[in-house]
């Protein structure tokens, strides 16, 4: 008989290809239909300025698949530290770094090695920096005590271990740092049926 | 999530409705709808050394 943990490692496993493969979708193929919007589209949706979409890399703003904006109430100064939590095309982290500005630092964080290059990429493309870290949100590859805002934008949902994502926020934000951040939540405990279908809980 | 972020230890714990949120599908849009599932805007803070 399959062990608990080895089921769940399994499942987390399955998991982590899925998520990879729909959110490389929707930046390889940023005109699909996906069952969320996405895209500038979205952005303008959760009142991202059309300033900040305009002086984005098109290939950013057309990959963005973010819930709401995170941005509304992060507050952010120039000089501060931002971990931006599952970065993907980089839209959320080069906004961040246009606020924090050349004093400052931005650290994205992602699951896939070819959208941290995309990201970086598109930092660049704007005249600005960010480093992107492969890794996972439950591990943060980021030193304790060395951020002063974490933001993230609808990736929080798709772990298994919450607790442990919020307990490694917790770890790496300085005393005083803070969170902003946008995600989805679900009032009822979802069924057996979808927790055990990574691609039903990768959407 | 928000109790999650309060047991961790992140103080000033906020939360609010992502207003315009919702999935293209109205398929999927009705399944979010039976469960409750909504987009949130948190803010929390760590709080500092004593």
């Amino acid at each position: 008989m399959t062990h608990p943990d080895e089921a769940q490692a399994g499942l987390e496993l399955q998991l982590k290809d899925e998520i990879i493969r729909m959110y490389q979708e929707v930046a390889d193929h940023p005109t699909g239909e996906f069952h969320f919007f996405h895209g500038r589209e979205a952005a303008e949706q959760f009142d991202y300025p059309r300033e900040w979409l305009d002086r984005a890399p098109v290939g950013a703003v057309a990959s963005f698949a973010g819930v709401g904006n995170p941005h509304l109430r992060s507050e952010l100064q120039p000089g501060e530290t931002v971990l931006d939590l599952g970065s993907g095309a980089g839209l959320d982290a080069i906004i961040a770094s246009w606020q924090v500005g050349a004093a400052g630092q931005v650290i994205g964080v992602d699951l896939n090695p070819a959208m941290c290059l995309k990201a970086q990429a598109h930092a660049a493309a704007t005249g600005t920096t960010m480093e992107c870290r492969d890794g996972r949100m439950e591990d943060s590859p980021v030193a304790d005590a060395s951020v002063d805002v974490i933001l993230s934008n609808g990736v929080i949902n798709l772990s298994f271990r919450k607790r442990r994502v919020i307990e490694e926020m917790h770890r790496v934000l300085r005393p005083g740092g803070r969170i902003s951040i946008t995600d989805i939540v679900s009032a009822k405990q979802l069924s057996q049926s979808i927790v055990n279908d990574p691609k039903l809980w990768a959407s | 999530m928000f109790t999650l972020l309060e047991q961790s230890g992140f103080t000033r714990v906020r939360s609010a409705v992502v207003p315009r949120f919702r999935f293209r599908k109205t398929s999927t849009q009705a399944s979010a709808e039976a469960f409750g599932v909504k987009a949130v805007m948190m803010t929390a803070v760590k709080a500092a050394r004593a």
